[in-house]
C-alpha cells in the first residue's frame, strides 16, 4: 500500500518532468510588451503623456526665495535613507537658498509617517519630500499639503500621482535590463552562457526585468546564451542551494549568474565562492552594497547594479527647488538637476534619475546600506 | 496503540521485524537511492562530489530542526513556531558576532535562549492544557513580529570569518553534515535506549497509561520542548553561518518544511511512533528532489506539489497500518 502510493507519486513526478522540458524564450519573464533601449547610451524617446500630478492651491511666489523643506522617508536610521538624506543636504548646500532636514519614523510604518507629515504641515514648511510607505494611504495627507500651498515631490516610492506634483523615478525596467546585460557581456564575453536566479516566475518586478533583459540581449548581444532561470523565492538559503545546483549541473559551460533580487545576488556570489569558482563564474545582479562588499573585495563580483541613493536624494531636492521656482511646470520634458544635468520627464509626472548605477570595487566603499 | 518503532510483533522473522520497525525510513532511503540512480543516469554531474555535498549540506539545518520536531510530535504535540525561532536565533547570533562578542558566545547564547523559550512554551502546554498548536501559533506571531520590530528590516552584514561555522569543512565534508549525522545518531540512540527517550513514546502513545505507569507526562513534555529548543538553536546557528548575510525575515514556510520532514520520515502526526532517522532522511530527500528538479529542468514549484503528494501518501499509509494493527 505504502510502496504503491509512493510509486504513484514518483511516477507523477516523472511525468511532470517530461512536460516541462520544452520552451525557448527566457523563463521567468512576463508576456507584456518590451521596450529595449538602444545598444549605445541613447536615452529612449519619451512617450507623450499628459501631466497627471497634482498642483498646490494658492502657493506663494517662491522663485529664488529661501524655502524650508522637510524630507519624510519611509523610515530613518538605515543606510539607504541616510544616503538619500546626504544627497538632499548636498543639493540644499549647493543651492544655498534651501533649509532642508530629514525627519521621520524609525520603523517603516505608514501611520507614523502620516503623523510626521501632518505635523510639518501644521508647523509650516514650503516643501515636502517623501518616500511613501503606502501609495494610497499616504495620499490624503499629501493632498492636504498641496491644499495648503506646499510643494510636494516624491522619490524612491511613489504615491498616487494626483497626491504629489512630481516623482523622481530611480530606475526603469528597460534601463535595469540593459545595465545587467551590458555588465554581464563585459565580464563573460559576447558568446558566454549564463543562468538566472530569480524570486518567482510571477513576481511582477523580476518578471518585467527578465523580459526586458531578454529583449535587449536579443537586439544587442545576440550570441549570449541563456541556459535557464531558477526560482528561489526571497529565501537566502534556497537561493544559495539553487545557485550551487546550477554550478554543479552545467560545470564549465556556466560562465555567469544573474541575481534578480537583493537576496539572490549575494547568495549566488556565496555559492560561487564556496564552489571555488571565483573568476570563472561571474555574478551580476541587483543588490545592496553592504551585502556584496565581501565578494567585491575578493574580486569575486565585479558589478552590482542598483541606483545611487545619494543621486536620488540630490535629484529630488533639485526637482523640488525647480517646482518652487516655477521652472518645472506641467508639460515640461526635462528638468535641470545641478551636477546630474538634464533629467528626462517620463510617464506624465515622473522624472527619471537616469541610467542605473553600477557599484564596483572602486566606489562600493562609499555606500553604507 | 502499537508502537511501531519499539514493540515487537510476535511470530515474525527478525528481518520482517526490522522492516516493520523502520518501514517508512526504508521507503525514504529507497526513494533517495532511486533519485540518485535516475537523475545520475540523465546527467552524470548529479553524482559529482560537489553536488552530493551540496545535497547533504543544503538541508542539514532543516534535518536538525526536524530532530526536535520529531520528538515533539512523538510526544503528541506540535510546534508551528520553529521557523520564527530559527530566524530569531540567527539574528541574535549575528548581532552578537558583529558587536564584538567572542564567537563562542555568539554561538552558545542564542541556543540557551532557544532552550529557555521552548521550555517555557512546553510548560505552558503541559500545565495549562492549552493545545500546543494554539500556544505555538501565538509564539509564532510573537517571535516574527518581535523580530521585525527590533531589526526594523535591516540585514546583518560584515560577519566575522571565524563566526561562519557552517562554512567550515573538517576532513573535506561541510560541518553542517557532521552536525546532522552526529546529532541524528545521538538523538536516535537517546530516544531508543534512555528512560527519558522511552517516556516520550509512552506519553505520546497514551498519556493516561503513561501516568498510570508512574511517568510524569508534564515534566516529559517540558523536557521534550527544551530539547526541541536545543536542536532548533543549533539549526539556527547553522542557518546563520551558511551565508555572509542574515536577513531579518524568516524563510517562508520553514516550520512547514520541518514538520513535513518529520511526517514524511514516518513520525505519526497522532503521536507515539516514529524515529529521528526518518526525519533526517526525509530532509535529505527534499534537498535531493530540489536538486533533481533543476537537473531535470522542472520548475521548483513542483517541489511543493511533490511534497504535498508525499505527505498524503505517508499519512494514508500510516492510517492503513494502524487499521491493520488493530
Amino acid at each position: 500500500m505504502r510502496k504503491l502510493t509512493l510509486a504513484a507519486a514518483l511516477l507523477g513526478f516523472g511525468l511532470m518532468s517530461g512536460t516541462a522540458l520544452a520552451g525557448s524564450a527566457w523563463t521567468g519573464g512576463d508576456d507584456q510588451a518590451t521596450n529595449p533601449l538602444a545598444c549605445d547610451a541613447t536615452p529612449a524617446a519619451a512617450a507623450a503623456k499628459d501631466y497627471d500630478g497634482g498642483s498646490p492651491t494658492g502657493a506663494p511666489d517662491r522663485a529664488g526665495k529661501p524655502i524650508k523643506v522637510v524630507d519624510v522617508p519611509k523610515l530613518i536610521g538605515i543606510g539607504y535613507f541616510n544616503a538619500t538624506t546626504k544627497g538632499i543636504l548636498d543639493a540644499a548646500k549647493e543651492l544655498g537658498n534651501v533649509d532642508a532636514k530629514t525627519d521621520g519614523p524609525t520603523k517603516a510604518n505608514i501611520d507614523e509617517q502620516i503623523t510626521f507629515i501632518d505635523n510639518y504641515i501644521t508647523s509650516g514648511v514650503d516643501g515636502i519630500l517623501f518616500a511613501a510607505n503606502d501609495p494610497v494611504a499616504i495620499a490624503p495627507v499629501l493632498k492636504k499639503a498641496l491644499y495648503k500651498g506646499i510643494n510636494v515631490v516624491g522619490y524612491d516610492a511613489n504615491s498616487t500621482p494626483d497626491a504629489r506634483q512630481w516623482f523622481v523615478n530611480q530606475a526603469q525596467f528597460n534601463g535595469i535590463g540593459k545595465a545587467l546585460i551590458d555588465d554581464m557581456a563585459k565580464e563573460i564575453g559576447e558568446e558566454g552562457s549564463f543562468a538566472i536566479v530569480t524570486s518567482t516566475f510571477t513576481t511582477p518586478n523580476q518578471a518585467r526585468w527578465i523580459a526586458e533583459m531578454s529583449a535587449y540581449a536579443a537586439a544587442c548581444h545576440p550570441k549570449m546564451k541563456w541556459l535557464e532561470t531558477v526560482e528561489a523565492q526571497e529565501d537566502n538559503n534556497l537561493s544559495f542551494n539553487q545557485a550551487t545546483t546550477l554550478i554543479n549541473k552545467y560545470g564549465d559551460e556556466l560562465k555567469g549568474i544573474f541575481g534578480m533580487t537583493s537576496v539572490a545576488t549575494p547568495a549566488s556570489a556565496e555559492a560561487v565562492t564556496q564552489a571555488g569558482k571565483c573568476g570563472k563564474i561571474a555574478v551580476v545582479g541587483l543588490a545592496t552594497p553592504n551585502a556584496m562588499k565581501p565578494y567585491v573585495a575578493k574580486d569575486c563580483v565585479k558589478s552590482v547594479v542598483l541606483w545611487n541613493p545619494v543621486d536620488l536624494g540630490y535629484a529630488a531636492m533639485m526637482v523640488l527647488r525647480a517646482v518652487a521656482d516655477g521652472t518645472l511646470k506641467p508639460g515640461a520634458t526635462s528638468v535641470k538637476a545641478g551636477k546630474l544635468g538634464d533629467l528626462q520627464v517620463i510617464n506624465g509626472s515622473e522624472i527619471l534619475l537616469g541610467a542605473p548605477y553600477t557599484f564596483t570595487k572602486d566606489n562600493i566603499g562609499q555606500f553604507d546600506f | 496503540m502499537s508502537n511501531a518503532a519499539t514493540t515487537v510483533p510476535i511470530g515474525r522473522t527478525p528481518f520482517r521485524r526490522f522492516l516493520g520497525g523502520y518501514g517508512q525510513e526504508i521507503v525514504v532511503l529507497l526513494s533517495i537511492a532511486a533519485l540518485f540512480a535516475v537523475v545520475g543516469a540523465v546527467n552524470q554531474r548529479f553524482l559529482s562530489d560537489n553536488n552530493i555535498n551540496a545535497i547533504f549540506a543544503g538541508n542539514a539545518y532543516i534535518a536538525i530542526a526536524a530532530i526536535g520536531m520529531s520528538m515533539v510530535i512523538v510526544s503528541g504535540h506540535i510546534d508551528v513556531s520553529v521557523g520564527s525561532l530559527i530566524g530569531v536565533i540567527a539574528t541574535m547570533a549575528g548581532t552578537l558576532a558583529v558587536s564584538g562578542y567572542p564567537v563562542w558566545i555568539a554561538w552558545v547564547a542564542p541556543i540557551l535562549f532557544a532552550i529557555a523559550v521552548n521550555a517555557g512554551v512546553g510548560a505552558l502546554i503541559a500545565y495549562t492544557r492549552i493545545p500546543s498548536i494554539v500556544v505555538t501559533l501565538g509564539m509564532l506571531s510573537i517571535l516574527k513580529g518581535g523580530l521585525i520590530s527590533v531589526t526594523a528590516g535591516a540585514w546583518i552584514t560584515n560577519l566575522p570569518a571565524e563566526f561562519m561555522i557552517a562554512q567550515m569543512r573538517p576532513f573535506g565534508i561541510p560541518s553542517a553534515v557532521w552536525f546532522m549525522v552526529g546529532l541524528t545518531v545521538i538523538a536516535a540512540l537517546f530516544m531508543r535506549y534512555t528512560d527519558f527517550g522511552r517516556a516520550i513514546y509512552a506519553v505520546g502513545g497514551n498519556i493516561e497509561a503513561a501516568r498510570a505507569a508512574g511517568l510524569n507526562p508534564e515534566r516529559t513534555v517540558v523536557g521534550v520542548f527544551a530539547l526541541h529548543g536545543f536542536f532548533a538553536g543549533i539549526a539556527g546557528i547553522l542557518f546563520a553561518t551558511q551565508l555572509q548575510v542574515i536577513q531579518s525575515t524568516v524563510p517562508p514556510n520553514l516550520e512547514l518544511t520541518v514538520i513535513t520532514a518529520s511526517v514524511i520520515g514516518g513520525v505519526s502526526i497522532l503521536g507515539g511512533t516514529g524515529t529521528v532517522i526518518g526525519s533526517t532522511l526525509a530532509a535529505i530527500l527534499f534537498a535531493c528532489i530540489g536538486s533533481a528538479l533543476i537537473f531535470l529542468n522542472v520548475s521548483a514549484y513542483w517541489l511543493r506539489a511533490v511534497l504535498g503528494l508525499m505527505i498524503l501518501a505517508t499519512v494514508l499509509a500510516d492510517m492503513a497500518r494502524r487499521r491493520r494493527a488493530r
